[in-house]
């Protein structure tokens, strides 16, 4: 594109009582060489006659506006302009409500920002989205369960074609081994009989759903839009082309022969997933002599909220152990079933449901610490707790007692067995075949043919469960693509695993539509633009494809490293890793913030700091600390930023050798509960700046002149002073040395 | 560490709980709203929470001389705030039925006051004999002439009948609490041990109704329990005025001592304060039932025939001054086979909640635990 | 796959939200009206979600620039349903818009504010301040555009706004209209109300001053709140050090609410960290009846329970009075220990429940309700569907998986 440049200067919002406008006028056209005639002013450039001012210039053949005016976070309905370059400036929060009016400060602030605005649009192009070929919109649901089978449904009836993996013989998981259901409806107060079943049928009756049993997967290569899926079944394998996938691959019991302490080896332990049996082929009896159960004890967060064990709720155990409790009266009347929990925990509407349960005068309950389960004669036990509401320490006998145990998610065997090869990994090659050659491989899920692993990547102290780490994006997830739903994901009831696996396959179903139109997925999910690597300049060092959150980098047979487009977010990570600066998008590339880093005025007398700001929480905690009027410091001159990850080194060399005195990193909070939207762009920046601190001060550029500052959105409030705390700090190191070349 | 007490549960006492007006057990979920409600319980081992659980898991042995659940006045706080709709004040009452049961003797007598179908007896056996002895008296008719209840039934036959009727329901109600003051010291730390003083304690707390006094959501208990007690005391006063004339001063009934008298006036205002009395304490049944509970038979069995000895007794006198004799007598007739029938079912009743609770506030006086949580 | 059907989506909350983003960005087009003058809904009063500690404004902000990107969704402020009629895929709806008394052309520059003489108790805030009849709820509020309270403004008799407004922003003879939509689905997002605290007589009813709610509390913390994040108690500004939480009040009780409101256990122990984080010398007590802290929830608990500055008793409050000095006096039986106690506290948190908005405010249409307001999915009309807290309660991550999954119905529904 052919570039018609006009700069327009909105006075309103107190912009025009802060900077003096003319000399603005002359700094910008020297410094940004454009000519004086196309930088304009306007009383209020949001008003209807502001906007067709700026019209009027895109049909005389505008096509690249840089605008002078209010945070690029406002009005944005307003400064929309299709088919141009638009670059708004942030003149009234980071001037004029930040600074002293008409001060020399804020003009040159005001000069600098819109100098950078101007070599942004001409460094940077319109862009235009990466189509690929051949695309796939069909989903992949792996996991046949209660989630499964919702995902694939749902995604069936959306109007996509569906692929069901299922590892057993039969559909329908755990919800088919039940023989009754907790109530998910008001009133709460019956046991309603499996819905799997109809489920089933409808699944395996729906033209949209193509159900492979008794399978699993043996690799899935490719990206979304175009990924390569090879089922295996019965020995034969197949390989299909799908859009996306669903993982629902759900939970296994916790081994109940870990819990010996409670009993679980004795003829009359059993866990919970045996009651269920027991209750569906009729009788309730004790295992050791086949006599009817009349004094059953149920003994809650067997293994679970146990540090020893699993050191989280598996939510379901209490509702499940009150429903168990009415199988044992409703097979009898005169027979008891004692609940031991820690808490009852039936939250929300399900209150209702132990409401229900409790009020039979056969379902005991009582608060306690289970401490043992000890034989009490023909085949009886006592259940020994203590600080029980029944006194300190109390022994109860049973005829039969039920752990209610766990759950443990599917992909923790694997994740597990992952890590154990990165940590002999690290030991060296020996240590890694030894634990290759020792350690059983668990069943693996998606056997992805990905660079950075097989498996979806879980959380640090999730404990193997596909859990997306951000409360408000529950299908956030590192392989682009694919999405986790039901208990493979948190432990949940299968009321909620069926609302979840509809989200996930709804995400699914966007990632597909987003390719389509090759657009980013969330959380970038209007971003048309895509890395576009100069390739004659890559050394193959392979930083970009360690470094890309979300593995979408592999390497050829060379070790070249290529893009998996679709698996991109558009984080820029591979482009501040990059240390052949090659990577560039459209509007965003490493010459475009070195360009302004350097365009950036600096005196010999004056102290100038530049702060590289997420554009994601940074910057808006910025804006609103100049909502509330905060001064921030005159010195700084902030550039916002994709992600920290995006950050490059060379532009701590352009800031520093160009004289700038101090460089602030403002990101996300890191480490386990990290806020970053691309996992780990700030803790990334922060490494990578970590490297070349000797260098700098080799070069006796104090290395503490640049620091990584991690802020929230919310605390606005004390970033202005973090600010001004580095400002000061720096200004005690004194003027960068290179100030004077 | 201790040895870990053996907890047996007891479905059967459950139910039995449950069928004796304690239907609402099972709701609770043991928050212990009800113990911080409740303004007559002790601050350490509170009620009624914890009964509340032993109910519930059918710890029968944990009533075995339990003075808490007599500590509670059923003034229902608990069960006004009680977020699950259970109703301690109930199942402690449904309880404490079980406590009267279990040391009251005969057996046979428990039955008939438990047991609706059993209703009858209440009324039939006194009735019958009371017939008996007054058709063996030859007094057994409507007679002539101005009504004088004394030719209906003499004097010295009532005393002949209704003082060892009396006695027996004192006699076995007080052998009840001696068995039950043996087993709540058997069962209970006894730190304090002045029984004389815990009995003059616990006289004056309940001349003054003082638990009464603490209650929040039922306050009006107050006035009508006060009124019906001091409408009893009043009528005893008149009985014992009654038996000084005749017995001491040798006068005979008709006294025609006119109505300025102090037999009169304490009679009287006795009436009155039982019937004003009872009618209060059933109009508030009704009024809280939906949420504190509608009272279970026991509770209404005992609540009917008061007001019936009292309803009955106010009208014979009514009737006795219009003169009209067909009505008068029948009335005066079916006035003493109901406080027969209060005398001698005394100690299985309701009413022995005089006995029982009265004991367990003074054990708890005894005991030292009143001094030592409040 | 286009559609070219519409969905509504009602309520802008985080439920709302995450319904009328996923939808559109899966390719429908999406009308979201919220009743408010705002979007954001009850998370944007939060200080910090449970158990990562993140500010909801993070989530939020993703979500408004996923909004201001997307030529797909229109939503109207200000705008309450009255009549929704028709069947799926054809939905007459009418909608009443609440006259802001300022257009498009406001720029957020605060002149009204400054301008405007009327002060009236700060709604967002619980009315633990005041605000100006002109006024903006908070610095990240969207759309970052003032409004009038039409209640409390004195027209166009005072109009001293009108005079400081620059950009001929502000109308104050706006009146209502009312829109009509058609549409394809129908999405339910109106969310919960805190329960209210007056019912609880044995709590004080409202009228102990330093016995606040839970969202009070996150007012009270937020930095945007009336104390900018401090903690300070409301009779005197004391910092209160020693504070006791209050679980279930009002919720599990059939005198109010019988169900649980799912969030609170875990919002108590949040805000506990609050305390200790603001004050290291105070010391926090929390009564609960059971610790509710799900799946792996269990991990903030037990970090909580670490905390030696807090301690976690079994047993409900059943009464709290006024103590001298401003103080709460506080009863409750230690249900481990057997001993009822009763002891003083600088300031009392309430854990108030969820009440669905539909309790009071029914949706019109014919929808069934349950005893308690809650929507029964089941009796919905096909092409309706109702998420979140309307369902059950639930947390900000249980409504985002339900507003998620109901965005496939609504795709489903458009292509019917």
């Amino acid at each position: 594109m052919e570039k018609k440049f006009g700069v327009y200067i909105c006075k309103g919002c107190g912009i025009g009582e802060a900077i003096d406008l003319e000399k603005l006028r002359k700094r910008v056209a020297l410094k940004g060489k454009v000519p004086a005639d196309i930088i304009k002013e306007h009383q209020v450039l949001c008003s209807p006659e502001g906007l067709e001012f700026i019209k009027n210039d895109i049909k005389e053949g505008t096509n690249t506006l840089i605008l002078g005016a209010c945070s690029p976070r406002v009005k944005t309905n307003e400064f929309d302009f299709p088919g141009t370059i638009t670059e708004r400036v942030n003149l009234r929060e980071f001037v004029a409500w930040t600074q002293e009016p008409m001060s020399a400060e804020a003009q040159s602030l005001a000069d600098d920002y819109m100098v950078m605005g101007i070599i942004k649009t001409q460094k940077g192009d319109l862009p235009e989205p990466s189509i690929q070929p051949d695309l796939s919109n069909a989903i992949l649901v792996v996991g046949g369960g209660t989630a499964g089978l919702s995902a694939a449904l749902e995604a069936a009836n959306a109007g996509y074609q569906v692929t069901l993996v299922e590892k057993e013989a039969e559909l329908g998981g755990w919800g088919a081994k039940l023989y009754k259901e907790t109530p998910r409806q008001h009133p709460f107060d019956k046991l309603e009989d499996p819905k799997v079943f109809a489920r089933i049928k409808e699944v395996e009756a729906h033209q949209n759903i193509k159900v492979f049993k008794s399978s699993v997967i043996e690799k899935t290569d490719g990206q979304p839009g175009l990924l390569d899926v090879t089922i295996r079944k019965n020995g034969n394998s197949e390989t299909i082309k799908v859009g996306s996938v669903v993982m629902a691959t759900g939970w296994k019991p916790y081994d109940p022969s870990k819990l010996e302490y409670l009993g679980y080896g004795k003829p009359n332990v059993i866990t919970n997933v045996q009651m269920e049996e027991m209750a569906k082929k009729g009788k309730i009896t004790r295992p050791s002599d086949g006599k009817e159960a009349k004094k059953v004890a149920f003994i809650q967060c067997a293994g679970s909220r146990d540090a020893n064990h699993l050191p989280y709720c598996s939510a379901f155990c209490c509702a499940t152990s009150l429903k168990q409790a009415k199988y044992v009266r409703e097979k009898s009347d005169d027979a008891i079933a004692m609940i031991f929990y820690k808490d009852i925990r039936t939250p929300g509407q399900t209150e209702l449901f132990y409401k229900n349960m409790q009020n039979d005068p056969g379902v005991l309950l009582t608060k306690a610490e289970v401490t043992g389960i000890s034989d009490a004669g023909n085949g009886n036990l006592f259940v020994e707790a203590d600080n029980t509401l029944l006194g300190e320490k109390i022994k109860v006998e049973a005829d039969l007692v039920v752990l209610a145990t766990g759950i443990v998610p599917s992909t923790r065997a694997p994740q597990e067995y992952l890590d154990g090869l990165t940590e002999a990994g690290k030991k060296g090659d020996v240590a890694k075949k030894e634990y290759l050659d020792n350690t059983p491989k668990p069943e693996f899920i998606l056997n992805l043919a990905y660079k950075q692993g097989p498996e979806i990547p879980t959380l640090e102290g999730a404990y193997g469960f596909a859990d997306s780490g951000f409360i408000c994006f529950q299908y956030e997830t590192r392989r682009t693509g694919v999405y986790a739903a039901g208990c493979v994901k948190q432990p949940m009831t299968m009321a909620d695993a069926t609302e979840d696996a509809a989200g996930a396959a709804l995400k699914a179903i966007q990632c597909v539509e987003h390719v389509a139109k090759g657009i980013a997925v969330h959380p970038r999910a209007w971003d048309t633009t895509f890395p576009d690597p100069m390739m004659i300049k890559c050394t193959s060092c392979k930083r970009c494809t360690e470094e890309c959150p979300f593995s979408a980098i592999e390497e050829d047979a060379k070790g070249t490293p290529f893009y998996k487009l679709n698996r991109c977010r558009r984080c820029g990570t591979c482009m501040g890793a990059c240390p052949e600066r090659i990577v560039s998008f459209k509007d965003f590339s490493v010459d475009m913030v070195g360009s302004m880093i350097k365009s950036i005025e600096v005196d010999e007398d004056e102290f100038r700091i530049i702060v590289l700001a997420c554009e994601n929480d940074a910057y808006p905690a910025l804006d609103s600390a100049a909502i509330k009027r905060i001064k921030l410091n005159p010195k700084v001159r902030i550039i916002p930023v994709r992600c920290l990850g995006s950050m490059n080194l060379v532009w701590v060399s352009d800031a520093f050798s160009r004289g700038i005195d101090g460089l602030i990193l403002l990101g996300c909070k890191y480490g386990e509960n990290y806020q970053c939207h691309f996992v780990k762009g700030s803790e990334l920046a922060n490494y990578r700046f970590s490297k070349v601190k000797e260098t700098l001060d080799k070069l006796q550029l104090e290395s503490d002149r640049c620091q990584l500052l991690q802020v929230a959105i919310n605390e606005y409030d004390k970033l202005p002073q973090m600010i001004d705390d580095f400002v000061t700090r720096v200004e005690e190191i004194g003027p960068n040395p290179f100030k004077e070349f | 560490m201790a040895d870990a007490t053996v907890v047996k549960p007891d479905l059967d006492f459950v139910k039995g709980v449950i069928a004796s007006g304690g239907d609402s057990l099972k709701k609770c979920y043991q928050c212990a709203t009800c113990t911080v409600v409740c303004n007559v319980t002790p601050d350490k081992n509170p009620f009624p929470r914890k009964e509340m659980l032993w109910a519930q898991w059918g710890l029968k042995e944990k009533f075995q001389g339990n003075p808490d659940v007599w500590l509670c006045h059923q003034c229902n706080d608990c069960s006004a705030y009680c977020p699950r709709g259970a109703k301690p004040g109930e199942v402690l009452g449904a309880i404490r039925k079980q406590t009267i049961k279990q040391y009251s003797a005969p057996g046979a007598l428990v039955d008939i006051v438990n047991k609706k179908a059993l209703m009858p007896l209440i009324f039939i056996i006194p009735a019958v004999l009371l017939a008996v002895l007054l058709s063996a008296a030859g007094t057994f008719k409507i007679h002539d002439g101005d009504v004088i209840f004394s030719k209906f039934a003499s004097t010295h036959f009532l005393q002949f009948v209704f003082t060892p009727a009396l006695l027996f329901g004192v006699a076995v109600g007080v052998m009840g609490m001696r068995k039950f003051w043996a087993d709540m010291k058997q069962t209970n730390k006894v730190y304090s041990g002045d029984l004389n003083a815990s009995v003059m304690a616990t006289l004056k707390d309940i001349v003054g109704h003082k638990k009464f006094k603490q209650c929040d959501v039922s306050s009006d208990r107050f006035v009508s329990h006060f009124l019906v007690f001091y409408g009893f005391v009043a009528a005893a006063i008149a009985t014992a005025i009654g038996v000084l004339y005749i017995d001491i001063l040798g006068m005979e009934s008709p006294f025609s001592l006119g109505y300025g008298t102090p037999v009169k006036i304490f009679g009287n205002i006795g009436a009155i304060g039982i019937i004003v009395g009872i009618i209060l304490m059933m109009s508030n049944r009704f009024k809280n039932a939906e949420k504190l509970g509608e009272g279970s038979y026991f509770d209404w069995l005992l609540l009917s025939i008061i007001a019936i000895v009292g309803i009955s007794g106010f009208l014979a006198q009514l009737l006795r001054v219009a003169g009209v004799a067909p009505i008068a007598y029948p009335v005066y007739f079916i006035h003493l086979v109901f406080v027969f029938s209060l005398f001698i079912y005394l100690p299985f009743s309701k009413l022995a909640h005089m006995f029982y609770r009265g004991a367990a506030i003074c054990f708890n006086k005894y005991s030292g635990r009143e001094a030592q949580t409040q | 796959m286009a559609d070219k059907k519409k969905v509504l989506v009602i309520g802008g909350g985080f439920s709302g939200l995450t319904a009328a983003v996923e939808t559109a960005e899966a390719g429908s087009e999406v009308v979201l009206v919220e009743k408010t003058g705002f979007l954001g809904g009850r998370v944007a009063q939060l200080n910090k979600y449970f158990p990562k500690l993140c500010p909801p404004n993070c989530g939020l902000e993703i979500n408004y620039k996923r909004i201001k990107n997307n030529a797909d969704i229109t939503f109207y402020t200000l705008a309450e349903v009255e009549s929704i009629s028709g069947q799926e895929g054809n939905f007459n709806v009418t909608v009443k818009l609440n006259p802001r008394f300022v257009n498009d052309k406001c720029t957020g520059c605060n002149a009204c504010n400054e301008a405007c003489p009327v002060e009236m108790p700060n709604e967002f805030n619980y009315g633990l301040d005041k605000t100006k009849a002109a006024h903006i709820i908070h610095n990240q509020a969207f759309p970052f555009k003032y409004v009038i309270d039409g209640k409390h403004c004195k027209g166009t008799s005072c109009a001293k706004c009108v005079e400081a407004c620059k950009y001929d922003a502000i109308h104050l003879d706006m009146k209502p209209e009312t829109i009509t939509l058609n549409v394809a689905s129908v999405v339910l997002a109106s969310g919960w109300e805190p329960y209210d605290i007056t019912k609880l007589d044995n709590l004080g009813g409202g009228n102990i001053k330093n016995v606040i709610t839970n969202m009070q509390m996150e007012r009270l913390a937020s930095p945007n709140g009336p104390t900018s994040g401090k903690i300070l108690r409301p009779s005197d500004g004391k910092e209160p050090k020693n504070i006791a939480f209050v679980q279930c009040a009002g919720s599990r009780d059939e005198n109010h609410l019988p169900y649980c409101s799912y969030i609170c256990c875990m919002a108590s122990l949040k805000q506990a960290t609050y305390l200790r984080e603001q004050y290291p010398d105070s010391t926090v007590r929390i009564f609960y009846i059971d610790i509710r802290t799900p799946g792996r929830y269990e991990q903030f608990y037990w970090k909580v329970k670490d905390d030696p500055g807090v301690t976690l008793t079994k047993g409900k409050v059943a009464r709290l009075t006024e103590a001298a000095g401003g103080d709460v006096e506080l009863v409750v039986e230690d249900v481990l220990a057997g001993n009822k106690i009763t002891e003083k506290y600088d300031m009392v948190v309430l854990a108030a429940g969820m009440v669905p908005s539909t309790k009071a405010a029914k949706i019109p249409g014919e929808i069934s309700y349950t005893h308690e307001g809650f929507v029964v999915p089941a009796f919905l009309k096909k092409g309706m569907f109702a998420v979140g807290s309307l369902k059950s309660p639930v947390d900000v991550a249980k409504s985002v998986q339900d507003a998620t999954g109901v965005a496939i119905k609504t795709i489903q529904s458009a292509r019917r």
